[in-house]
């Protein structure tokens, strides 16, 4: 089982692709919308390369296929859905705790300069 | 957006179909759901972009692909590292082998000299006389230049300015001014000769190879102007020459060049005047032909000039009919006869294309074996749904993966023979450089060869693996085949081929090392390590002849008194060195009977002692004496020649040859004695003339030989007592009388046996390498054909078994079959090689004798197909036994 910490850092599309995987299932379209949503338009995850991502990621073990379906009524069959594996997971939550490690270092260094 | 759309989609097709299978429709969807949105968005650009991500991902995607099929193909021909290592290994081999034969001959037919310019307008005529060239030069409607050359002479080269220094042997050419300017060299620095500068007379001058101001003078910015000895004159350095320029034939390499202005004092090769002889035919004539003249027109223009010439000269051969002249191309690195060069390139070409047909056999059969034993897994792999094209794509990976490392290993390869062979000293007496260096274009064909090898047997049983009905494979049924088997199928005539390709390899090599060892072995009478080898060139030293003359006639005596010397005795040539039989002698019969005319003779000049010496025995008269060496010479007097057992046999047959004459156009000789025949290995003999058994005419040294000693300087033979160090004693003495005479290429006779010999192994081995390796590879061939047919008639066997048959039945049943396809091999394979190796006879005097005493050997004519057929059977034997424990229970289970 590879360990989390090999993935860091992580490729940009990839962690916005496990970042809006990590509330639930969500198909290649569902993914798109939500990171370009999420970023306000400023990102956008081109359709080739959203699926050349889905392929590495499921390769790596980070996401898979779903069985499951959501709610019937939001239900598109026609479409694939993923969902992250436990260690997608944990690689998602090591890179928040390593972007939130940077951020609080220079958090801690704008303090340190205002008080000089 | 429409037309985006369409452009999408077409895209998403050209997708990888693995890609394809999974994504394919889920990114065509995509596509189609958020094209308006990207439309209103972003407009034209957004399209674009939404265009340009496919775009950028499909090759993206094939890529990844192709890794994925490489790292299998890698690990699969990991996994069966027999099969990998075996054609690995024998593709490169056979491919460097061919590469490096090929090349040779290539590079000389192709590669012009370097640092000529427009060298294809080059020509050369050889043994010319210098007022010849000057005419040839006056034939300004034929030619743009003419200039006159002596290749491989030797100067005794000395840098330090005082006297004193010892003098190092450096080979170059001595040529007339224009030589430069012919050729179009422009000097690196300083100038080259010029008739305007270097006259008759003018100071002492010299051009220099950018080779030897590296190797010699350490690059010295200073070089040009500075002076050096040359022959124990001094010179001063005019010029260094282009990098790479070494003379017009850098086969035969060239680093000092010295004008024909010089005097005799600094050439000798000048002395007796003769530029102005019309006789002395000692020159090369190097031309370019003018604008427009074609080899052919020039030659005819040529050729009428020389025969007025040789009318006006009074030539002996004037009234000999036939070309006088044949014009050799010049600007090539070695001046060969263009007639020769289909010839070479023929033989080159036949050889190795059988090399190669070998090979490429092999890989096909190993391929087929492959592919035939993979059903299963490709059958497998088929029905859990892998797309017939991915398969394909896979096999084919593998197969060029192999191909491609089997290429490259023979490049390898190539190059490793190339400087291997580039070490080897080559028993000429001069500097011989050849360049096995592969030519690129011969890479590329290799590599080409090698690709195709790969694609071509790789794609074949791939589609004919993939193509199976998956149910009865499964099933390992093989429905219909027990019927029979085809007697022409494709395996077969690949082995048959296979075989037949290797023995007549193994034969055409068998006849070249047992040719080589018949004709080439040495032998001596003592123990060759109790002999020194120097050589002396002490007119090169800025001796003059006479001077030269009263040193070698004392050098004896001298040497004698150095401790533990028990003979000394000089000779023009080292013993036991190759001979060029190329003479035609007369012996006058008297009383009426036709004249003795023999041909193919060898002529030495030996001293006094010379034979008492190599402890060869004298059989009839006797040998020089010190009398004979200071005899006066005129060109009347009747020279004393002693002649060997083969000559004296030629001319008087049976009879008493001792008095008796021999003539040659301008000489008269009287026979004083019959010495035994001594070996004379790499000796090119006249055809039809029997091998190791040259006639030779010894003729005494004279104070003119000492004047004019040949390339090599003057030999001086040391016999010794075992267990001394003589040398030292000898440097003694030789110091006694002059200490700035420079001696070099000191060694022993063993030392010279086994550089002689060290070539001659070395093609040897060589021969003996590629028909062990052909043995090799139809020894492989036969053993994959024989399991795939064992494997293919598992059901046949098993219910010949289950009927009774017993192990050894069943056995003989599977070596029939591949006994006959031997033994059908076999008879043509000893077809091809009788044909081949007449062919090969034919085309090399070198060869020709070596032929015709390996082809009569019986050992071989019937040792090779024997060993052949039993590590044939051999082959067979292995997996054919495997027939035997087929278990007639499970072979039937398995339908």
């Amino acid at each position: 089982m590879p360990k989390a910490e090999d993935f860091l850092p992580l490729k940009t599309n990839w962690f916005h692709i496990l970042l809006s995987l990590a509330a639930g299932e969500q198909h290649g379209y569902g993914i798109m919308q939500e990171v370009s949503e999420r970023s306000g338009g400023k990102i956008r995850l081109w359709p080739a390369t959203l699926y050349g991502s889905i392929k590495r990621l499921i390769t790596a073990g980070l996401i898979e296929e779903s069985d499951e379906r959501p709610a019937p009524e939001l239900d598109d069959a026609r479409r694939r859905y993923y969902r992250l594996t436990r260690l997608g997971k944990r690689v998602l939550d090591a890179e928040t705790g390593r972007l939130e490690e940077l951020v609080r270092i220079v958090q801690v260094k704008r303090a340190m300069e205002s008080a000089r | 957006m429409r037309f985006a759309m369409r452009l999408y989609r077409a895209l998403a097709r050209a997708f990888p179909h693995e890609f394809k299978m999974i994504y394919g429709a889920d990114l065509v969807q995509l596509g189609e759901d958020i094209v308006q949105d990207i439309a209103k968005e972003h407009g034209v650009s957004g399209l674009f972009r939404l265009v340009a991500d496919l775009a950028i991902r499909v090759p993206i995607e094939y890529l990844s692909e192709m890794r994925r099929d490489l790292i299998y193909a890698v690990r699969s021909l990991a996994k069966s590292r027999g099969f990998a290592a075996v054609g690995i290994v024998s593709l490169g081999l056979g491919m460097g082998v061919a590469a490096v034969g090929v090349s040779e001959s290539l590079n000389l037919i192709l590669r012009d000299t370097p640092g000529a310019r427009d060298a294809d307008k080059l020509v050369m005529v050889p043994s010319v006389s210098y007022p010849y060239v000057e005419r040839y030069r006056d034939q300004h409607d034929l030619f743009a230049g003419a200039a006159a050359f002596q290749a491989s002479v030797p100067y005794n080269v000395s840098l330090g300015d005082r006297a004193g220094t010892k003098a190092e042997r450096v080979f170059g050419h001595l040529v007339s001014p224009e030589y430069f300017s012919v050729l179009g060299v422009t000097p690196a620095r300083g100038r080259v000769f010029s008739p305007d500068a270097d006259k008759p007379g003018s100071a002492p001058v010299v051009f220099i190879s950018d080779r030897f101001w590296r190797e010699h003078m350490n690059s010295d910015p200073f070089a040009v102007g500075r002076t050096m000895r040359v022959n124990g004159q001094t010179a001063a350095i005019v010029g260094i020459g282009p990098k790479d320029f070494l003379g017009v034939m850098p086969v035969i390499p060239a680093d000092i060049f010295v004008p024909t202005t010089a005097p005799a004092s600094e050439a000798p090769e000048l002395a007796g005047d003769v530029i102005h002889q019309r006789e002395a035919k000692s020159f090369i004539a190097l031309l370019r032909l003018g604008p427009g003249v074609t080899l052919k027109s020039a030659e005819a223009g040529l050729d009428t000039i020389t025969r007025h010439l040789d009318e006006e000269t009074l030539d002996p051969a004037r009234h000999a009919k036939g070309r006088r002249v044949m014009l050799l191309p010049g600007g090539k690195i070695l001046p060969i006869p263009r007639a020769l060069y289909p010839m070479m390139f023929g033989f080159m070409v036949l050889l190795n294309g059988l090399i190669i047909a070998i090979v490429c056999m092999n890989l096909a059969n190993m391929q087929l074996a492959r592919a035939t034993a993979r059903r299963r897994e490709v059958a497998i792999r088929l029905s859990v749904g892998a797309s017939r094209f991915r398969l394909i794509r896979q096999l084919l990976t593998e197969s060029v993966l192999l191909a491609v490392t089997g290429g490259a290993a023979g490049i390898v390869f190539a190059f490793w023979v190339a400087s291997a062979f580039h070490k080897m000293k080559l028993p000429f007496g001069f500097p011989v450089n050849f360049d096995l260096t592969p030519d690129w274009r011969v890479m590329v064909v290799v590599f080409a060869i090698a690709l195709a090898a790969g694609i071509g047997f790789g794609l074949a049983p791939a589609l004919a693996a993939t193509k199976t009905d998956l149910a009865s494979t499964l099933k390992e049924g093989l429905a219909g085949q027990t019927l029979g088997h085809r007697r022409f199928g494709m395996r077969n005539l690949l082995m048959v081929g296979q075989v037949a390709g290797s023995l007549a390899l193994l034969l055409i090599a068998g006849f070249m090392v047992l040719g080589f060892q018949k004709t080439n072995q040495i032998e001596i009478a003592f123990d060759p390590s109790t002999m020194y080898l120097l050589s002396l060139d002490p007119v090169r030293d800025g001796y003059s002849a006479e001077k030269a003359t009263s040193l070698f006639d004392h050098l004896a005596e001298q040497f004698q008194r150095a401790p533990g010397v028990r003979q000394v005795a000089l000779g023009q040539f080292a013993p036991f060195g190759p001979q060029g039989a190329v003479f035609t002698l007369t012996a006058p019969a008297g009383g009426g009977a036709p004249d003795q005319v023999v041909s193919g003779i060898a002529k030495n000049t030996v001293g006094p002692n010379y034979f008492a010496a190599l402890s060869a025995p004298i059989l009839d008269g006797r040998e020089f004496d010190i009398r004979d060496q200071r005899m006066e010479v005129s060109k009347d007097r009747v020279l004393p020649v002693v002649i060997n057992q083969t000559a004296a046999r030629a001319f008087f047959g049976v009879g008493e040859p001792v008095g008796r004459r021999i003539l040659d156009a301008a000489k008269s000789y009287e026979v004083i004695g019959v010495v035994k025949d001594l070996s004379a290995p790499l000796s090119q003999t006249a055809p039809g003339q029997g091998v190791n058994a040259v006639p030779v005419v010894y003729l005494p040294l004279t104070k003119a030989d000492f004047a004019h000693p040949p390339a090599n300087g003057m030999v001086v033979m040391v016999r010794f007592d075992r267990g001394v160090d003589v040398m030292e004693g000898v440097r003694k003495e030789l110091a006694a009388i002059d200490p700035n005479l420079a001696v070099f290429d000191v060694h022993t006779l063993a030392g010279q046996v086994a550089d002689t010999l060290a070539y001659l192994h070395l093609s040897e081995y060589s021969y003996v390498g590629i028909g062990a390796f052909g043995l090799v590879l139809a020894a492989i061939g036969l053993a994959g054909v024989t399991a795939y047919s064992v494997a293919r008639r598992r059901k046949e066997i098993g219910i010949r078994m289950a009927l009774g048959a017993r192990g050894g039945q069943v056995l003989r049943l599977v070596m029939r079959e591949s006994g006959s396809l031997v033994i059908a091999g076999s008879v043509l394979g000893l077809m091809a090689a009788v044909v081949l190796s007449r062919l090969m006879a034919a085309f090399s005097s070198l060869l020709g004798p070596a032929f015709q005493a390996g082809a009569r050997d019986p050992r071989l004519l019937i040792g090779a197909p024997l060993l052949l057929a039993a590590l044939a059977m051999l082959a067979c034997y292995v997996p054919a036994r495997r027939s035997t424990q087929v278990d007639p229970l499970r072979a039937l289970r398995e339908e």
